[in-house]
């Protein structure tokens, strides 16, 4: 019988109670419990961002955290960044911009840019600060410089 | 509704058609999507290249509670069913013997996934450990064991007894003829190129359920139809038992066109009676999909004033333990290997050659920039000889639209020469060059579909909008968005009310596959059928509405002239209609039959056509390479989507820096794959790109897609690194002829010339 | 994953007292940027997972006291690499913590768990060790303080009794500041791991500290006191034998899937070379 543990998460601004094994990361219960299937499993050692999520203001490889870990804290996937069914401005950018090929980064990509924008909420980031920033996403397709024309395009006109 | 005026759709970018699903997280991939009662899979492999299976003790993996099923090659038919488009060569799951690292040897199916992987780990497999042969030397080798039995190979095949699958040979002209002109400059080196993986975001997945007495089937499949072939032939059902759900690969190129699993988790499915899953890891897939590695070696031959009097090209590709797509491959790929020229005399032989490695499959550029590689960099070798401009040698050879530089097949069907220039243009080719950069420029081409069959159906509903269903895999292409302009256009509709249904068998009509850049000019051209049909049809519609004969009215795109009267579509529709409401629905079928008689069955249905231009500079104490310009100007008759065409092309640019710079698969020993998975195996990163890379495009309307387009987006990928080698190589004044560049190769290329007490050649 | 007991000590006296009754059985969880991934691939199966980021007494941030600079131990990279203390008196810690992996790594990795694996390529270590750095350890026996010179052995192995855990890190503000600079060699700009990491560090009375890793078992420090290496106007050709000294101490592996022992050991020379020069500006402009 494996040992469950009760947490408390605030999951895209909802509390949320429920009991999580001990050895299953924060990917498996977003996807399998939450059913919030947008982060993906993809290299599962924290090199290709396609399990990225935001967890107290700070993007993280959902697939190296435990769900225990997060007990008590504030989570954010790609299911809360538009509000009552309108895009954010940064989802929409990646559309217009032609960030989006087949899509599995996407949802990854949009919370490191997301946390990239709100860390440069003041300020314009340089294309190195926002290269850099986004490295930890992995895309095969290649939309590298899509997506950054699509943060560039957020930072310059609607936030 | 997109605002998008009603008639003006093509050739402009309005945004991705199931682009809104992708950034919101609601678009569901296979591991997405949810079936009720739904069981799962996990593979048992042997950590070794190749082994003899003595024996399975299932017993500890089945005692564990929740497990339903450990099922290997002895709980199948017998003899197991084989499965292959090309042979029918791989066993549903090993017999006897496992060939490559990884080659499932059973199937766990349990209640969870972590059951199933905990069930995989205790099912002991005794088993001896075989030698394997992992490269091309190892494999030719006398006395090399040989990967697939004589007895399974082809009646009267003169190589049953060799590792060698196929030989392709193509030529015309006499070579050896040519060789032997007095003045002939002869350049001969070898190249080699290296096993790379497609590393999709998303790891292959399959899922199968039970439906009646029939089987669906989910899958990241390329090619639904041909998976449906496929699992009613080896199930022994009518196609109409298997339903085969195709969601949108997350990523394919290539490495989802074929079956690799789906059978063996169909039997598992209909054995338990449930629906079972499996997703594979991102080790499994490496271990599941690749692209053939390739040694060549080349022998041009020039005139002093820089034509090339022959190309003699003798190609080897290491394909694995079983066919998949691989010969088709080799023969495909290496068939334009002379280039886009026109060369007198050519020699091509290239070889298939079997190994205990993973499968090799199509690869976007299917077999050709491996032979890029070497005859781009074998041309540039003999321009440094003659004292020629590598940009003025590639312009005084290349084919002019019409010429049939390869005589039995389609002629040349670009004005080449405009993309060629207006890459060195933008590259600045001539100007001065800082100290320690170096230029490139290569040129790639690659033959697109040669047979083809391509249905859809388009439906017009009574209040205007549109269904269209095509076969065609979206794969991040943007297939769907292309499909959905073409019916927008023609049928007046506005983008938003254009609904494009694909990716299931049960009501999407036939199409072939997904691949060789097909799918704008054969699908595209049979959606654009389908809507003449329903034009013809409002025509008959508007004539009889009007009283009029068909003669006096034309439909062009969205507006139906009666005489001198404009009426929209649903001016004609909703009358025409009348009470009892209803449709109208067109058909489309574009074929490209087979030519028995052609090498490659076929000729081509268009080329594609890239010129890449490359500034590089190289660090020459570390050996990095860093690309300040990278520019790539393919010709593809008609941007139908801009953005999209651009995306492509710089994707497939980015994903050539791969192979280019820094992937490649590292065996040890003993034929195992040493850097499964995403730490060891490196692709770029946003932080990996040129800092400047620019994409543009020739558009003549030349094509026979809709609008004149031609198929795109393997073209970029084609001579990626023959031309950043090209620019290294004036950089170094040292020419390097195996890929990938990493920095350590660079470094070891300048080292070991300072060793031998070479400084390398001045730049030229 | 394999399974196992999860426990979140709120104490140090617990956490201490849980790693001591379970020893090897125990695995230390901090950000878990490796032990997750050891923990899926089943080359670590520890029975409990001690979790020791709700520790009061571990309060992650870094604060100065008596003449020291001490990063709690829980102190993520993102963290690190952004903090104007360390920036000001130890630049190349600054560098290093800012390249270990990604976003999303630094993020959660811990200088703690970064130092305490013991990789030979932990990106840290060398200016841990140039500008001497010690650990702050609490046991069952009370608390100590290690040089990190003393805690590594090789990969994976410190000199951590059972039941020690890490504290904090102390970084002594030396009465001469320390110039350092942090470079790397990868296979791609990308975030990567390293095959060569190397700090280099000159301070005003021309001593050079320079500490390399990935090129043998553990990171190896090295000084020179002759004052050669820091002096600007020396030739190449005089620092070239005292650098070949300073390099004796690599043993890279030939089986490395990184990078070739020949390239590294040359790599060592140009990074070196290229990590003293920026040093040797850093401590002119007084940064």
């Amino acid at each position: 019988m494996v040992e469950t543990y009760p947490i408390e998460v605030t999951v895209n601004g909802r509390r949320r109670a429920f009991e999580v094994a001990g050895h299953h990361s924060l990917l498996d219960v977003i996807r399998d419990d939450l059913g919030l299937t947008g982060a993906k499993e993809c290299c599962l050692v924290g090199e290709c961002g396609a399990c990225t999520v935001i967890v107290d203001g700070r993007t993280v490889d959902s697939c190296l955290v435990l769900a225990v870990e997060v007990d008590g804290a504030e989570l954010t996937t790609v299911e809360g960044l538009a509000t009552d069914g309108v895009l954010a401005p940064i989802q929409q950018a990646f559309l217009d911009k032609g960030a989006v090929q087949c899509g599995f980064c996407i949802p990854g990509q949009l919370m490191s840019a997301h946390a990239l924008l709100v860390e440069h909420e003041h300020e314009h980031p340089t294309l190195a600060e926002i290269q850099e920033g986004m490295a930890g996403n992995l895309c095969r397709c290649g939309c590298y410089q899509q997506i950054t024309d699509a943060i560039i395009a957020v930072t310059e006109g609607g936030r | 509704m997109s605002g998008t005026r009603l008639g003006d759709q093509v050739g402009r970018s309005p945004a991705r058609v199931g682009g809104v699903g992708r950034v919101t997280g609601a678009q569901l991939y296979v591991a997405d999507v949810d079936v009720a009662g739904v069981l799962h899979a996990k593979l048992v492999t042997l950590d070794c290249a190749r082994a003899r299976i003595l024996s399975v003790d299932r017993s500890a993996a089945l005692a564990l509670p929740g497990v339903h099923l450990v099922m290997t090659a002895d709980d199948l038919p017998q003899p197991v069913p084989r499965f292959g488009p090309q042979y029918e060569d791989r066993p549903v799951l090993a017999v006897g013997e496992t060939k490559y690292h990884g080659e499932p040897v059973a199937l766990v199916v349990a209640d969870t996934r972590e059951l199933a992987e905990r069930a995989a780990a205790l099912v002991r497999v005794e088993h001896e450990v075989l030698p394997p042969v992992v490269t091309i030397a190892g494999a030719l080798a006398a006395g090399a064991p040989l990967v697939q039995d004589p007895a399974v190979r082809r009646k009267g095949d003169a190589l049953a007894g060799t590792n060698v699958l196929h030989e392709h040979r193509v030529g015309w002209g006499d070579v050896d003829a040519a060789a032997a002109e007095p003045g002939i400059v002869i350049v001969e080196h070898r190249y080699t190129f290296p096993i790379v993986t497609h590393f999709a975001i998303e790891p292959h997945a399959f899922m199968a359920a039970p439906d009646g007495d029939g089987v669906a089937v989910w899958s990241t499949i390329q090619h639904p139809n041909w998976l449906q072939k496929l699992v009613a032939g080896v199930m022994g059902m009518p196609l109409s038992k298997v339903r085969v759900y195709a969601p949108d690969p997350g990523g394919g190129f290539g490495g989802k066109q074929h079956a690799k699993l789906e059978p063996a988790v169909v039997f598992a499915a209909l054995a338990v009676g449930r629906p079972v899953r499996l997703v594979l890891t991102l080790e499994e897939t490496f271990q599941a999909a690749r692209r053939a590695a390739c040694e060549s070696r080349v022998r041009t031959g020039f005139h002093p004033d820089g034509r090339i009097a022959f190309q003699d090209i003798e190609a080897d590709y290491l394909i694995g333990a079983y066919a998949d797509i691989a010969d088709r491959v080799v023969g495909k790929g290496s068939y334009p290997a002379a280039g886009p020229y026109n060369v007198p005399a050519v020699r091509i032989l290239a070889r298939s050659i079997l190994s205990h490695t993973t499968p090799s499959t199509a690869f976007r550029g299917f077999g050709n920039p491996q032979v890029n590689w070497a005859v781009e960099s074998n041309l540039d070798e003999g321009a440094r000889a003659l004292g020629i401009d590598r940009l003025e040698i590639r312009l005084l050879n290349l084919a002019r639209k019409g010429d049939a530089f390869i005589p039995f097949d389609t002629p040349a069907d670009g004005e080449w020469e405009q993309t060629v220039r207006l890459a060195a243009e933008r590259i600045g080719w001539g100007s001065p060059l800082p100290e320690g950069r170096g230029r490139g420029i290569a040129l790639g081409i690659k033959s697109g579909p040669t047979t083809g069959l391509s249905y859809s159906n388009v439906r017009l509903l009574g209040d205007g909008s549109v269904i269209v269903f095509a076969g065609t895999s979206d794969m991040g292409q943007g297939a769907r968005t292309v499909f959905a302009q073409i019916a927008a256009q023609e049928l007046g509709a506005p983008l938003g009310w254009v609904s494009v249904v694909m990716g299931d068998t049960g009501v999407v009509p036939y199409d072939q596959q997904t691949s060789a850049s097909r799918s704008t000019v054969l699908m595209g051209n049979s959606v654009l059928m389908a809507c003449r049909s329903i034009q013809a049809q409002l025509r008959a519609m508007a004539a009889r509405l009007h009283d009029v004969d068909e003669a006096q009215v034309s439909v062009d795109k969205g507006i139906i002239r009666v005489g001198d009267r404009e009426l929209t579509v649903l001016e004609v529709l909703r009358p025409g209609l009348g009470s009892l409401g209803g449709e109208i629905t067109g058909l489309g079928e574009v074929r490209k039959d087979a030519e028995p008689s052609h090498p490659l069955g076929g000729s081509a249905a268009f080329f594609e056509f890239n010129c890449t231009a490359i500034e590089a500079d190289v660090d020459r104490e570390t050996g990095d390479v860093i690309i300040e310009k990278h520019v790539t100007v393919s010709d593809v008759g008609k941007a139908l989507n801009p953005l999209q065409v651009r995306m492509q092309d710089e994707g497939a640019a980015i994903q050539g820096l791969g192979h280019t710079l820094m992937e490649h698969y590292i065996y040890d020993d003993a034929g195992r794959i040493r850097n499964l998975g995403a730490i060891d195996y490196r692709i770029p990163t946003s932080m990996d790109l040129p800092i400047w890379l620019h994409s543009e495009t020739i558009e003549n309307d030349d094509g026979p897609g809709p609008y004149g387009s031609k198929g795109m987006s393997e073209g970029a990928l084609l001579c990626v690194a023959s031309a950043v080698g090209a620019a290294v190589r004036e950089a170094i004044g040292v020419p390097i002829r195996d890929l990938p560049l990493t920095p350590e190769r660079v470094w070891r290329a300048l080292h070991d010339t300072a060793a031998q007490g070479g400084g390398g050649e001045a730049r030229g | 994953m394999h399974t196992f007991a999860y426990a979140r000590p709120t104490s140090l006296a617990e956490a201490v007292a849980l790693l001591e009754a379970h020893g090897p059985d125990a695995r230390v969880l901090a950000g878990g940027t490796d032990l997750i991934v050891r923990l899926r691939d089943g080359s670590a199966a520890p029975a409990i997972v001690i979790d020791v980021k709700r520790i009061a007494e571990l309060r992650a941030g870094i604060h100065e006291a008596d003449g020291r600079v001490v990063i709690g131990a829980t102190t993520v990279m993102t963290d690190i690499a952004a903090d104007a203390l360390v920036l000001r008196h130890f630049p190349a810690l600054a560098e290093a913590a800012a390249v270990v992996g990604s976003v999303q790594i630094r993020n959660r990795a811990t200088i703690a768990g970064n130092i305490c694996n013991a990789s030979p390529a932990a990106d840290t270590a060398p200016s841990l060790l140039v500008h001497g750095a010690s650990v702050v350890a609490e046991g069952p026996g009370g608390t100590r303080r290690i040089s990190v010179d003393e805690l590594f052995v090789r990969s994976g192995v410190t000199t951590l009794a059972r039941g020690e855990l890490v504290t904090a890190i102390e970084l002594p503000i030396p009465a001469q500041r320390i110039a350092s600079a942090h470079v790397r060699r990868t296979r791609r700009r990308g975030h990567d791991l390293a095959s060569v990491t190397l700090t280099c560090g000159v301070d005003a009375t021309g001593v050079t500290r320079i500490a390399y890793g990935s090129v043998g078992p553990r990171a190896v420090l090295a000084t020179d006191e002759s004052g050669v290496l820091a002096d600007p106007s020396a030739a190449d050709s005089v620092k070239s034998p005292i650098l070949e000294a300073v390099f004796a101490g690599a043993s890279p592996s030939p089986r490395s899937m990184r990078a070739g022992p020949e390239y590294r050991l040359a790599m060592l020379r140009v990074l070196g070379r290229r990590a003293l020069a920026v040093a040797i500006e850093r401590l002119a402009a007084g940064e």
